[in-house]
């Protein structure tokens, strides 16, 4: 991406719906606002969600079994759709996670040690 | 899986998607808007505030959509409107390139789908691949005795039949009747012949055992098309009796529509009765019947030809000469023999027409690809992936080529009934040729395969260019890049060997049909008209009055106005049966019973050989006083003199029809000779015939076999016409009628036409490869002219610049046409290499000329040349008339 994000952080391609899904395991089921407002809360405002990458995820991940979105009502009374992780989605964190730590810690190794 | 259902569901609930979607970003912008009022911003400000840190909502909806859906499948669409526009845009281009294609794919379409029914589909009959056919002496009809013992002591077979050439005049059901007496073809047959092809009757049953005894064998089976015609479809038909050369029958069956037998030769028959072998079953001489048999479960072919190896070598010890060179053949193999290689090799040919259709279409892409540089460039400047443009591209090849292919199944349609009309007769099966699922599956196939042949070169290179320098130049260069210029030149260099390789082929058939146009038929086939006449079941059939009313008969013709001369003969040369016999030379020592010379037997009315002008070599020929009162004589053709006679004159000497075991050898006295006339096969050496006297008393050729006693029963009448032959018949049928109405006439015909029927499978084979090889060349020379005129046109400033700098007319003319003629040798040379390998494969076709014939090749060489050297012709010679400051000034 281009030179505005300077300073904050980009979602590595393919990590955001292993973010969603822990965020919607840890926090029960959400509205994509709060989902986005989490999410940025949480980095102190060092990861921008664009709109546009989330609800694709969010589609891509309904679409996947991994997550079901249905409508309701907020606290203060409005209407939003509020998304809930799956069992399958649970099983598929469970694994994405693993995998996530597994690549993560090789690529500091590898940092580290120079390689 | 399951995300696949759910982009599909959601591409066809497309609205329903978008409406949720709208809904979520306005629930998602209020809860923004309520976050920011909290915060003290008036309502309005909120809003405002809730927009513009949502980001474009527009762009959001995109993104969304875009992962919920088959993004291809709008891309395709996309494409496909695009490309319709494009294809509308130039009209020219499209109707030029839609015309190629419809003519390759159609005229594939159309081969194929006789290819289909001919070779491809299994004979109409159960389990028709366990079938076979047991020939002897590789070709040929058996002897009832062979056929008896081949029966009995063969074990590879679950039923072994056979079938025996058989022709039936069909009396009027009553005095009233419209149709007319009808000679009928038919066949007899065993009793488990047709059981055993497992075809079960439409109506009734099919011969039971015991109905081929002699006595007992008056029961027939109607063909489907004679029920329709003479029965009017009578459900009823079944009992009752009708009249088969004066003979009772009982109609016992009819048969499905779709049923035929045999598959081969006597194709034509039209009802079934059963054959009662009589005395012939002792009779090893007289080969006549066709013999099928199905394999038991478990045999294979190859078992069956050893099986029948031992019972024929076992034979052939105890009767000498016979039981010679036993083949067991598949059925269908024998039916579609002789026409597999032709038809494959006219499926090749339009193969090549349509790969030359492709390498067209493919450079008329080319150049228009160079004249959409610009747009390209653009598009991929904005973003277009390479695989975009290069699918944008071929989907307006496969758009191009399933125009081609729609008109190209009408072109086939049409062609398929033409093809069907044209054949020649004896092509097995050709009724069956129709549209079905594999004819369409192919028709896809090749739709497909052709758009990408002729797409995908054309797309690689359009991508494959500079982008900024398609841009600097504003899609005009002073050449075309080395790429595209190597690519054109190969493909018109291929089009031109792929022309070369037709051309051969069509080349080669030409000029075997004129070999066999060439071939003497021995006779003179010019002003003769021929006509079958039978007294079978007449009251004229009885043995002592059926040469009398012959005789009577033909004094009558003689006396017609016009007639030059009239004969008569049992079976016509090229289009009757050939019958043969062994016999015994007189003063040789006798051999075994059927182990003596053979030869082909014809009987005839004097009159014969001067009606047919068939020379006389030596001797005299038969006249009114071979009689049953003077000596038995006979007339052999040279080939029989040659081949018995070596050196001797055989003239005067006597010969006897093998009379085996059955009496004393009946002698007839060699009376002349006479040339050699063709037989059954146009392109087949004469082998040796005789030909015996019908006034003469001929018992000894025995029962059923040809004797006298139950043959002559119908008789081909030869006329000799002082002007068109044809203008007789009239008049001759009435005289015929002028001694019994009820007398069936049939097969008239002139004999230019019988030796025009005997020729006409390499004449319809010529005349398809003439045609594809003609569309070839076209294609090509079009090829190569529309080259050489884009190439003229690019190239205007360089030639204005070197006309500016003193190079003549000549010199241009010269520069440009050696381009052309230089790819288009490049592709004869080419194409001479492949046609000498292929044209092998063509040797069994062709009669007269070797397959690497130096003429043919010398001769479509320069047919090619001086095509490619007028279609470079026409734009070399529109260079040289470039004005140069025009040129110069139109950059």
């Amino acid at each position: 991406m281009s030179s505005e994000d300077v300073g904050r952080l980009v979602v590595l391609q393919g990590t955001l719906d292993l973010i969603v899904l822990r965020t919607l395991d840890t926090m029960g089921p959400q509205h994509a606002y709060a989902i986005a407002t989490r999410l940025e809360q949480l980095s102190d405002n060092s990861l921008h969600l664009n709109q546009g990458t989330l609800y694709p995820a969010l589609v891509r991940l309904e679409q996947q079994g991994r997550i079901k979105g249905s409508w309701a009502k907020t606290d203060s009374n409005r209407e939003a759709k509020f998304y809930a992780i799956t069992k399958a989605g649970q099983k598929a964190l469970t694994q994405e996670m693993q995998r996530w730590r597994r690549m993560s810690g090789l690529v500091e190794k590898l940092l580290t040690e120079g390689a | 899986m399951r995300r696949f259902f759910a982009r599909f569901t959601s591409l066809l609930r497309g609205e329903n998607a978008e409406r949720e979607l709208s809904r979520e970003i306005d629930s998602h912008l209020a809860l923004l808007q309520e976050n920011f009022e909290r915060r003290g911003l008036s309502p309005a400000e909120a809003q405002l505030e809730a927009r513009r840190s949502y980001g474009g909502v527009e762009q959001a909806k995109e993104l969304h959509r875009e992962a919920r859906s088959f993004l291809w499948i709008e891309h395709l669409a996309k494409d496909l409107r695009y490309g319709w526009r494009v294809l509308l845009r130039t009209p020219g281009f499209t109707i030029v390139a839609v015309t190629a294609l419809a003519l390759g794919i159609g005229a594939n379409t159309a081969i194929f789908s006789v290819v289909n029914a001919v070779l491809l589909q299994p004979l109409a009959y159960r389990d028709s691949d366990r079938l076979v056919t047991v020939l002897h002496n590789g070709t040929g009809p058996v002897s009832t005795a062979n056929y008896i013992d081949w029966r009995d002591q063969s074990h590879s077979f679950e039923a072994m039949g056979a079938a025996d050439y058989w022709s039936a005049n069909l009396a009027s059901t009553d005095p009233s009747d419209s149709n007319p007496a009808e000679h009928l073809l038919g066949l007899k047959v065993t009793q488990n012949m047709l059981p055993l092809l497992g075809i079960e009757p439409l109506l009734g049953r099919l011969f039971i055992p015991g109905e081929d005894k002699l006595g007992s064998e008056h029961e027939v089976i109607l063909s489907y098309r004679l029920w329709q015609r003479r029965f009017d479809r009578d459900p009823n038909v079944l009992g009752r009796p009708i009249t088969l050369n004066g003979e009772g029958y009982i109609i016992v069956g009819v048969m499905p529509p779709a049923f035929r037998f045999a598959p081969f030769w006597a194709i034509h028959a039209e009802l079934w009765v059963p054959n009662a072998f009589g005395n012939t079953i002792h009779d090893r001489g007289g080969n006549h019947l066709r013999v099928f048999a199905r394999l038991k479960p478990g045999v294979t072919f190859k078992q069956a030809q050893a099986d029948m190896a031992t019972v024929t070598g076992r034979l052939e010890k105890q009767f000498p000469a016979t039981n010679r060179a036993v083949v067991v053949k598949p059925l269908k193999e024998n039916v579609v023999g002789k026409i597999e290689t032709p038809l494959l090799m006219l499926l090749g040919a339009v193969g090549f027409v349509l790969l030359i259709a492709c390498a067209n279409v493919a450079h008329m892409l080319l150049a228009r690809t160079s004249d959409r540089q610009r747009e390209i460039a653009v598009r991929t400047a904005l973003g277009a992936g390479r695989s975009r443009v290069v699918s944008q591209f071929l989907t307006e090849s496969l758009l191009l080529a399933l125009v081609g292919a729609a008109m190209g199944l009408l072109l086939a349609l049409w062609g398929t009934k033409a093809l069907v009309a044209l054949s020649p007769d004896y092509i097995p099966r050709i009724e069956t040729v129709g549209m079905d699922g594999r004819v369409v599956l192919f028709l896809l196939v090749v739709t497909v395969v052709t758009a990408v042949l002729f797409g995908l070169a054309p797309a690689m290179h359009a991508t494959s260019g500079n982008l900024s320098g398609a841009l600097k130049e504003g899609g005009r260069g002073d050449s075309d890049g080395i790429h595209r210029n190597r690519l054109r030149s190969f493909l018109v260099a291929s089009e031109f060997a792929l022309a070369f390789i037709l051309l051969i082929g069509a080349g080669l058939m030409i000029r075997s049909f004129i070999a066999l146009q060439s071939i003497d038929p021995g006779f003179n086939p010019h002003n003769v008209l021929s006509m079958v006449v039978s007294v079978a079941g007449a009251k004229e059939e009885a043995p002592g009055r059926r040469v009398i009313f012959y005789r009577e008969l033909l004094q009558q013709v003689r006396a017609i106005p016009g007639v030059k001369s009239a004969g008569a003969i049992n079976h016509l040369p090229l289009a009757g049966d050939m019958w043969d016999r062994s016999f015994i030379i007189e003063g040789r020592p006798q051999t075994q019973p059927g182990a003596g010379p053979d030869a082909v037997y014809r009987i005839v009315m004097p009159g014969y050989f001067e009606a047919m002008r068939l020379p006389v070599r030596r001797g005299r020929t038969i006249t009114e006083t071979d009689d049953a009162r003077s000596q038995n004589v006979v007339i052999l053709n040279e080939r029989a003199a040659r081949s018995y006679w070596r050196g001797e004159n055989p003239v005067g000497k006597r010969i006897a029809i093998d009379p085996g075991k059955s009496g004393p050898p009946v002698w007839m006295t060699v009376i002349g000779i006479v040339a050699d006339a063709r037989q059954e096969d146009w392109s087949a050496e004469p082998v040796p015939e005789m030909y015996l006297a019908a006034l003469q008393n001929h018992d000894f050729l025995g029962e059923s076999v040809g004797g006298i006693g139950s043959h002559m029963t119908y008789i081909t009448l030869v006329v000799r016409a002082d002007g068109n032959p044809a203008d007789l018949a009239s008049a001759i049928k009435n005289t015929v009628w002028s001694l019994n109405r009820n007398l069936p006439i049939s097969d008239v015909a002139t004999m230019d036409r019988v030796v025009a029927d005997a020729t006409a499978q390499p004449r319809f084979e010529m005349l398809l490869l003439g045609l594809f090889a003609a569309v070839a060349l076209t294609l090509a020379a079009v090829g190569i002219y529309g080259v050489m005129s884009y190439s003229v046109s690019r190239r205007t400033r360089e030639i204005g610049i070197r006309i500016s700098l003193g190079a003549g007319p000549a010199e241009v003319l010269r520069m440009v046409m050696r381009q052309g003629m230089v790819q288009a040798l490049a592709g004869a040379a080419a194409g001479i290499v492949i046609a000498l390998l292929l044209s092998q494969l063509m040797a069994k076709m062709l009669y007269g000329v070797r397959p690497s014939d130096p003429i043919t090749f010398g001769g479509v060489a320069i047919i090619l040349g001086l095509a490619a050297l007028l279609a470079t012709c026409v734009p070399a010679r529109k260079a040289t008339r470039i004005e140069p400051m025009l040129a110069l000034r139109n950059e």
